[in-house]
């Protein structure tokens, strides 16, 4: 039956789109791993439906600075990927392909910048690629941005996007360890109810 | 009565707060988000909306405080409960800002700009004057309200503090 609501999910919906997460989050590791040249692996990875308030508690609250690379998707999906890049995870891509470090979110100049909207975008397309492959859709994304902000204006971006059909944010997604060390970068995938439920015809599970 | 520490009251996203006399209204992180000041001087009313949308077409129209139509209307009805009056009212609004420069992006990031034209066009058509706003960019902000004194602050990341 087609969902009308992200909290209408049955567990076998929620446990496909979670292994959806861990095959995208994968491949984005492995990408990852290539860049910088480390062992990155992967935690388990969520699908998460919260309230507005409850996601922004989620991601750590809603003042923190953090740097987010946007991408949209359309075609036969839509909707908001995001990859949340803590100081920590920023400092390890930059390390590898700058040879330098920052101390503060402030200290990003352009060069800084556009490493890391590419290793965000990178990731995001990885992840896509192994999604679309899977469930055999095309979709199209669009060059990806950069915001360095509070976190939870970040967040509010596939908020508001989709606040018109839910009052409820869904997102598949998981972080990274380097070298055996959490290393904090969240990949984010928000799709809109409709292409939610396409997603799932496509998938199988979906009856 | 026994002297209460001033209440400082955290408003969600979605959400509407009321407080009269002191203390502190505050909102978090607005990005495309508006945050909107209502105040009645004469009884030192104060509302604080966080609005995400600017015009509420859902089946129901459950959510009020999720839209800047619904929101400002919810909140006078529920300020004029409380003793405050319509005519009265002034308003000061925060927030509207574009959080990511997407090309070709469609609406996407206009969000915030058709946020600020509602809330502008709902408060005019309800005869409140806007007294003043800080609203567009591409900042996030977190602002502060006051009901002693009608006063507004904003924080936004890297800038000084502003008084709205």
């Amino acid at each position: 039956m087609e969902i009308k609501n992200y909290n209408e999910l049955t567990s076998l919906e929620i446990d496909t789109l979670r292994e959806i997460g861990s095959i995208g989050t994968g491949n984005a590791a492995s990408a990852l791993s290539v860049m910088l040249g480390r062992n990155v692996r992967i935690t388990l990875p969520e699908v998460r439906i919260m309230g507005y308030n409850e996601a922004i508690e989620w991601i750590g609250g809603p003042e923190a600075i953090t740097a987010g690379v946007m991408v949209r998707i359309s075609g036969q999906m839509t909707g908001i990927m995001l990859a949340v890049q803590s100081l920590e995870f920023i400092n390890l891509a930059l390390r590898s392909m700058l040879s330098e470090e920052i101390h503060d979110y402030d200290e990003l100049q352009d060069l800084e910048r556009s490493a890391l909207v590419e290793i965000g975008n990178i990731m995001i397309s990885t992840f896509i690629n192994a999604l679309t492959g899977l469930a055999d859709i095309s979709v199209d994304l669009t060059v990806p941005s950069l915001s360095v902000d509070m976190q939870g204006a970040i967040l509010t971006v596939p908020m508001a996007e989709y606040g018109g059909q839910s009052d409820y944010l869904m997102t598949i997604g998981g972080n990274f360890m380097c070298d055996n060390q959490v290393v904090p970068c969240r990949l984010l995938l928000s799709p809109d109810v409709r292409s939610l439920n396409f997603l799932l015809r496509k998938l199988g599970v979906l009856e | 009565m026994m002297n209460q520490a001033p209440q400082k009251l955290t408003v969600g996203i979605a959400d509407m707060k009321m407080l009269q006399w002191d203390g502190e209204l505050i909102t978090f992180a607005l990005g495309s988000c508006i945050g909107i000041c209502l105040y009645d001087p004469n009884v030192k009313l104060a509302a604080l909306i966080h609005i995400m949308l600017p015009i509420n077409m859902e089946a129901g129209r459950k959510n009020t405080m999720k839209y800047a139509d619904t929101g400002i209307r919810e909140t006078i009805r529920q300020m004029e409960a409380r003793g405050a009056r319509k005519a009265r009212l002034t308003a000061k609004i925060a927030g509207g800002a574009k959080m990511f420069e997407i090309a070709g992006g469609g609406n996407l990031g206009n969000i915030g700009q058709r946020n600020i034209e509602s809330v502008r066009m709902n408060l005019r058509r309800e005869g409140i004057r806007i007294v003043s706003e800080n609203v567009g960019g591409t900042v996030a902000r977190t602002l502060s309200f006051f009901p002693a004194t009608g006063q507004g602050q904003i924080r936004a990341y890297g800038q000084p503090l502003i008084v709205l």
